[in-house]
């Protein structure tokens, strides 16, 4: 019974207290509300390299001398004493941690409370709220889409209505984190958006009650020709669980399915734990999965075990990657590679290879800390080299910044009429037509179609 | 040594140390009347939450780390906490400070400041190494030579950018409106004395560029300007552009100031303590005119420290329209604290205000006239001659239309 196996990944990670997570490095710190965001503004690329030496000669480092200690507690003075306006010794010391958290490597990082609580939400995969999509369009706060069966959705918001007030507050100069911010909320609290829709004589008000949202990341389209697609936005709470239900639902529906193509593209990874899941819904013996800490209680195996329906090797199946696929993605990727049980195909992935703890600290501030890499079962480390694709697929490129925009708008527009590719229910096939937007996708459907491919890229085996 | 004994050498250091910091930081809390925000028992939790952490780090992270490491990273993150101008520097870094401060043998002509963990260009040295390599006020430097830039300073991110005449450095910078990072290869050069061009418009009206301040500027600039007045006495209007201008001292800039406001206040200095403000002044015999032409200052969010001292003399004794974007706010007087192992930080212990009263630290001058954007998607790089360059545009039509002379009270 699949439930049985999660209870016993979840007695494992008991062990260990806390829970692991493969986390996105994201420089400029967490993306508020990253769902919420479409169009948002510049982030530097988080491609970095990094190299950790495992289980390297153990120096032991020098016993700390006192002057250590006493510069501390003399900076944390002469700031009381001198600094042009009184500073909170808490705010210092978040400083502090925060300096000497960025001293290790870069995917350990230091969360204020407020940071904590947001990446809460996005793992556990649920806020409370009113259930809609929200996008700064011409610099007014737009609805990009309500979800279905949530608040908004029965209020009757739609695409495109322009959010002018929110609890009588203008927007004109909130930002989108600030936004959203306000249009969050205790479950059964009330917002009143004051809404400008094209045929409304006067702005109109709707007064919403907020309820827990649950954040989908697995979406899904039957393929014309019997195919199946999955595209999977980030790994959290119940992916396996949606992952599942979607291929059973189309295995019933277009039977036999002919073939499946699981989308991990720019999916950033999420918690380890579902990646394991996730590769285990279509392996059914083997490792997926190992990792190597300082210490024992950090060395871990994840294996597959059968009895899912994804298992079938009949079932030819391509996944999806590219650059921006990271940590949980490229564990899935590696696993179904290393096992022949997927053709892995688009772009090199990012090269996470790390797995970070959150340590909750007492003032609701938290660590997360490097504390393990991971090996695909090959023995491969991920760490910067990342998982290469057996068949290479590129995606066009804009060539400058207009392009990119004109690209970003073309799709948000598209996503607004409801015509993207995940945008309809899963049992609505896409068509050739609808394919035409994402050529890498659509190259995809044709190895599905052409069964089996000839590799391009044949991986040395190791 | 062993992960446990780590923790317990944690536990038990800072025990002791809590009682000490406790004691040291209550004591100012029942001085003043405008008490500290920081209570005993505030700084006891805080001190406990920083005991916590540094235990987590060095009983779990995925290798053993340098405790001196990671100290001295908490040291930098503590001073970045306050704002860009405070620094930690290590013994060798403070050493160096003392022996000649900024004054490099060489540099790629950039102020810089580490802000929101991100070192960003204030502003970019006409003509200098890494103006002439395409970098601009805004961009974010990403690598130096590769390296990830992570737990800087200010003084620190400063540092990377100069060294020996004919130095390499490559940089990777993040630019807005730019899909891709930015590879960027410059050469440390010495520093020149700064380029001061003054340029007659049409109709009799005078622009005067000020790139950055050094020791020798304001006298160079009394030479300009006498000059300017003697050969157009009839001088309609004058444009001061001190646009991406960051770099100056307040000794400069009250020097400066000195030769337009004569032996008004130029700025004036607060600290924390309240009461004792440090007023400046200028000199009578330096005024250049009796009467100033009408003026616009041309300021943006370049526009730091020294330049921002000279246009809020200028703007709060109606002299001059300030026209642009809101300046940076960053001219704080800081001052070096050594600590016992050598190293030290410095620290901004008082804020600069204007004449009227204005703080400039911390919150920037705002423009009486906004500058026109570009339109989007038009370039923002520096236009090829003055009658292309829109605000100086906007500002000539300014002064024609004898807007200049702000009434302010």
């Amino acid at each position: 019974m699949p439930n049985l196996r999660r209870e016993d990944v979840k007695n494992m990670l008991a062990s260990y207290a806390l829970r692991m997570l493969i986390l996105l490095f994201a420089l400029l710190g967490l993306a508020a509300g990253a769902a919420l965001v479409a169009g948002e503004p510049l982030q530097p690329p988080a491609r970095e390299t990094l190299r950790l030496r495992l289980g390297g000669p153990a120096s032991a480092p020098p016993p700390l001398a006192d002057v250590h200690l006493q510069n501390f507690s003399q900076v944390l003075n002469l700031i009381e004493q001198h600094y042009v306006e009184p500073k909170s010794a808490k705010e210092i010391i978040h400083g502090a941690i925060q300096g000497a958290v960025s001293t290790l490597d870069p995917h350990s990082s230091f969360m204020t409370p407020e940071e904590f609580r947001e990446l809460q939400i996005e793992t556990k995969g649920k806020f409370s709220g009113i259930g809609i999509e929200i996008t700064m369009k011409d610099r007014i706060l737009t609805v990009v889409s309500p979800i279905e069966g949530t608040p908004a959705f029965r209020a009757g918001l739609r695409a495109g209505d322009q959010i002018v007030k929110i609890d009588g507050k203008p927007t004109r100069n909130l930002s989108l984190t600030e936004a959203v911010k306000m249009i969050r909320g205790p479950k059964g609290s009330k917002v009143t958006l004051t809404i400008n829709r094209p045929g409304f004589p006067a702005p109109k008000d709707f007064t919403i009650v907020r309820e827990i949202i649950p954040i989908r990341s697995v979406k899904a389209r039957i393929v014309e020709g019997g195919l199946g697609y999955i595209r999977v936005a980030n790994f959290q709470d119940q992916t396996d669980q949606d992952v599942r239900g979607y291929l059973t639902k189309m295995q019933q529906k277009a039977a036999p399915l002919k073939g499946l193509i699981l989308d991990l593209r720019n999916d950033p990874g999420g918690l380890l734990e579902q990646a394991v899941q996730v590769a285990d819904e279509f392996l059914s013996s083997g490792l997926i999965v190992y990792t190597q800490g300082r210490t024992p209680q950090q060395n871990m195996r994840f294996y597959a075990r059968p009895g899912q329906p994804g298992e079938d090797r009949s079932l030819p199946m391509v996944v999806l990657i590219n650059e921006g696929s990271a940590s949980a993605s490229e564990i899935v990727a590696g696993a179904l590679k290393d096992q022949k049980r997927a053709v892995v195909a688009g772009a090199k992935s990012f090269g996470k290879g790390s797995v970070q703890t959150i340590i909750p600290l007492e003032d609701g501030s938290a660590l997360r800390l490097t504390t393990a890499l991971y090996y695909t079962p090959s023995g491969r480390t991920i760490q910067d080299k990342g998982i290469e694709p057996d068949i290479l697929l590129k995606e066009p490129e804009p060539t400058d910044a207009k392009a990119l925009q004109a690209l970003r708008e073309e799709a948000m527009e598209r996503h607004m009429r409801g015509e993207g590719i995940t945008d309809k229910p899963w049992n609505q096939p896409l068509t050739t037509a609808d394919l035409e937007q994402d050529q890498v996708l659509k190259r995809a459907v044709e190895i599905l179609k052409n069964w089996p491919p000839k590799i391009v890229a044949q991986q040395p085996a190791s | 040594m062993k992960p446990a004994g780590l923790a317990s050498f944690w536990r038990r250091r800072f025990l002791s140390l809590l009682l000490l910091a406790g004691l040291c930081l209550a004591l100012p809390a029942a001085g003043p009347p405008s008490a500290p925000a920081t209570s005993g028992q505030d700084s006891y939790e805080a001190l406990r939450l920083a005991s916590e952490a540094f235990y987590e780090i060095g009983q779990k992270y995925v290798q053993p780390k340098d405790e001196g490491e990671l100290m001295q990273g908490a040291l930098r993150g503590m001073m970045n906490a306050l704002d860009p101008d405070s620094s930690y520097l290590t013994p060798e870094e403070y050493r160096e400070f003392q022996r000649g401060g900024r004054s490099a043998p060489a540099e790629a002509g950039l102020e810089l400041i580490y802000k929101d963990h991100l070192l960003t260009a204030v502003s970019v040295l006409d003509h200098g190494p890494a103006a002439r390599a395409g970098l601009k006020p805004g961009d974010l430097i990403l690598k130096i030579n590769g390296q990830l830039v992570r737990n800087l300073t200010t003084q620190e991110g400063m540092r990377r950018f100069q060294g020996p005449p004919g130095t390499v450095i490559r940089v990777q910078v993040v630019r807005n409106g730019l899909p891709k990072p930015l590879e960027v290869t410059l050469t440390l050069e010495p520093l020149p004395p700064p380029r001061l061009t003054l340029q007659m418009l049409k109709g009799d009206y005078a622009y005067l560029r000020i790139p950055y301040f050094q020791d020798d500027t304001p006298a160079a600039l009394a030479g300009l300007l006498r000059d300017l007045r003697r050969q157009h006495p009839g001088l309609k209007g004058l444009i001061v552009d001190l646009r991406n201008n960051a770099r100056g001292s307040l000794e400069q800039a009250v020097r400066t100031a000195s030769l337009l406001v004569g032996n008004r206040e130029v700025v004036s200095t607060r600290g924390r303590k309240g009461g004792e403000s440090q007023v400046y002044r200028g000199r009578e015999q330096d005024l250049v005119f009796k009467t100033l032409p009408p003026t616009v200052v041309l300021v943006d969010q370049g526009t730091a420290r020294g330049a921002e001292i000279v246009s809020g003399a200028l703007q709060d004794h109606g002299l001059a329209t300030l026209l642009g974007d809101k300046t940076f706010g960053l001219c704080g007087i800081t001052q070096a604290f050594p600590l016992k192992d050598g190293a030290a930080v410095i620290m901004t212990v008082a804020a600069a205000y204007t004449p009227k009263g204005r703080k400039i630290t911390g919150h920037g001058l705002v423009p009486d006239v906004e500058g026109k954007k570009p339109a989007p998607g038009e370039p923002a790089s520096a236009p090829p001659s003055l009658e292309q360059d829109p605000w100086v545009m906007q500002a000539l039509d300014h002064l024609k239309r004898g807007a200049a002379m702000v009434k302010r009270s």
